[in-house]
């Protein structure tokens, strides 16, 4: 599929050129790319809010084309939920509960069955109790953003797309919010689609990862082969994740690996036993 | 939300970009009042000639003009039919009721549609070269006198160019609550109009919300820069009247001069 903002204007602008892809049920798949090479335009066809110029795409049996009425799009905006860049935009009901429990009152359910909903996905994401009759507003950035996923997670979708989730949260909370994902991921059987700048998530948490560049996919991959070609990553000015980086730099100075570890863990469980060696050597 | 043209700068190097946004405006309200001393075609045409000469010498293209119309369209076009049919004398080619095309209606409705589109044009062009910001400046600059009075001019055209610089910001802001609402099962295009009414309700929340947080980030950070209103304060970018200002209002003076020796 390609998308054309602002056709037939002399603002027309390509952002998504011919791209073709396929994304597995329950996967975990990352886009990367730099800031203005399509990764949002790209996301926003996903649940229909945007379409494509040309070309179609297929979501759990929906097919979306050029002529698709919006009409048609109410059962796969609840199939796919969308939590976009800094997402506690969006928040405005009087308290967080009413808040989550928005979208289910949207797609139909009653007032009480919204609530019951809403305490759930409140719990899954680890909204503490006491915070659930409050007004949003008064919450934290990270606990306003926790809501908003809820939200989002409160139309049980089937697929979660997320567009940089992560983005101005501290260590703590980007960690913590990336360990709920793999917890829907791994638990509740989602379907995730991850745009990220962070390496070392895409790293640690993706199985599957494209790379956009000026509206192009030039890569459609795995984590494991996709750092394991640190130049092609530089070429296109991609960084590598820390853990991978510094197996690199060692591999420079000496220290061959069959394939270069992606994770904390691959790294430690590939050098100990050699420390151990030199341990021995030298004492 | 890119659609309203009116009000977006072209970024440009031409006789049109480097004139002094006083004199740009100045110019374009001159033309605005000159427009409705014009009751020929012979005065029609020489204005028309002259907003064409200065659409050309800001060496941008005419569809950009065109797109400035667009969004009034409907406005004009109600004008111009009020004009045509409830405008009496000269021949009468049909007759319905109250309704009556006649020559003069005809003509009219033709003057009526030039005299719209001759201001848009000017006004797109004023926008398409000048930046807000400069806008802005220029307005505070063309007022200054009025400080005389008590006319709190710098404060008015800090507003203006704060207001300016927001209102991009601000659709853009619309459009992303939109589409998170839209994802949140809204559905902004349909149902009736309570019900329409009602899904404004999680747009503008937060939309307030945020323009409020914004409002008062934008206060802070003025604040700890040391703002401390107009009083002695000079400006980083300077307007400087050239000849070439100079020589653009004395033309448009010799097509005023013109326009009265045309008009009947
Ligand atoms: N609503 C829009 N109207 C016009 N152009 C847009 C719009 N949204 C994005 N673009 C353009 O499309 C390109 C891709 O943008 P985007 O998808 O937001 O990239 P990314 O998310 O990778 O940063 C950019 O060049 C951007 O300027
Ligand atoms: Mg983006």
């Amino acid at each position: 599929m390609s998308h054309t903002y602002q056709v037939g204007t002399p603002l027309e602008e390509v952002a998504v050129k011919e791209v073709s892809f396929e994304i597995k049920n329950q996967s975990f798949t990352a886009i990367v790319g730099h800031t203005g090479s399509g990764k949002s335009t790209l996301l926003q066809h996903l649940n229909g809010l945007l379409k494509p110029t040309s070309g179609y795409l297929t979501i759990n049996g929906h097919k979306i084309t050029p002529e698709t009425k919006n009409k048609e799009l109410g059962d796969l905006r609840q199939e796919v939920g969308f939590v976009f860049q800094f997402p506690e935009a969006q928040l405005f009901e009087e308290t967080v509960l009413k808040d989550i429990a928005f979208a289910p009152k949207n797609f139909g359910k009653s007032e009480a069955e919204a609530l019951e909903i809403a305490r759930e996905k409140a719990k899954l994401v680890k909204l503490p109790e006491a915070v659930l009759e409050r007004s949003p507003f008064e919450l934290s950035g990270g606990q306003m953003r926790r809501v908003a996923i809820a939200g989002i997670l409160a139309m049980s979708p089937k697929i979660l797309v997320l567009d940089e989730p992560t983005a101005g949260l501290d260590p703590v909370g980007r960690f913590e919010m990336m360990e709920l994902f793999k917890q829907l991921h791994q638990k509740e059987g989602l379907t995730i689609i991850l745009v990220t700048h962070q390496m070392n998530d895409v790293a640690n948490y993706a199985d599957h990862v494209l790379v956009m560049e000026e509206g192009q996919l030039i890569a459609d991959t795995t984590s494991k082969e996709l750092f394991s070609d640190p130049s092609w990553l530089k070429a296109h000015h991609l960084s590598l994740p820390q853990t991978t980086d510094f197996a690199y730099q060692l591999q420079q100075r000496g220290i061959s690996f069959e394939t270069l570890p992606l994770t904390e863990h691959e790294l430690a469980r590939f050098l100990a036993p050699k420390l151990n060696q030199r341990g021995k050597i030298d004492g | 939300m890119g659609k309203l043209l009116l009000g977006r700068y072209l970024q440009g190097n031409s006789f049109v970009h480097r004139l002094d946004p006083r004199a740009k405006m100045i110019l374009c309200f001159y033309f605005v009042l000159i427009v409705f001393l014009c009751n020929n075609w012979q005065t029609y045409l020489l204005l028309s000639a002259t907003t064409l000469l200065c659409a050309v010498l800001s060496k941008i293209k005419l569809s950009y003009f065109i797109k400035g119309v667009m969004p009034l369209i409907w406005l004009i076009l109600f004008t111009v039919l009020l004009q045509v049919f409830f405008t009496r004398g000269g021949t009468v080619y049909w007759q319905f009721g109250p309704l009556t095309l006649t020559q003069f209606g005809l003509l009219n409705g033709v003057f009526v549609f030039c005299r719209f589109v001759l201001i848009i044009f000017m006004s797109t062009l004023l926008t398409l070269t000048t930046p807000p910001l400069a806008i802005a400046d220029a307005t505070e600059s063309l007022m200054a006198p009025l400080k005389k009075i008590k006319v709190p001019v710098h404060e008015i055209s800090l507003m203006l160019s704060i207001a300016l610089r927001f209102v991009p910001t601000l659709m853009d802001e619309t459009t992303k609550i939109m589409n998170a609402q839209r994802s949140r099962g809204v559905d902004f295009s349909e149902g009736s109009l309570v019900k329409r009414i009602k899904a404004v309700i999680p747009l503008l929340i937060p939309l307030f919300v945020s323009a409020l947080t914004r409002a008062e980030d934008l206060a802070t950070a003025m604040e700890a820069r040391g703002y401390r209103g107009g009083e002695g304060r000079t400006k980083y970018r300077r307007q400087i009247w050239q000849l070439k200002d100079t020589v653009s209002l004395v033309f448009f003076g010799l097509v005023t001069v013109g326009l009265i020796f045309l008009r009947n």
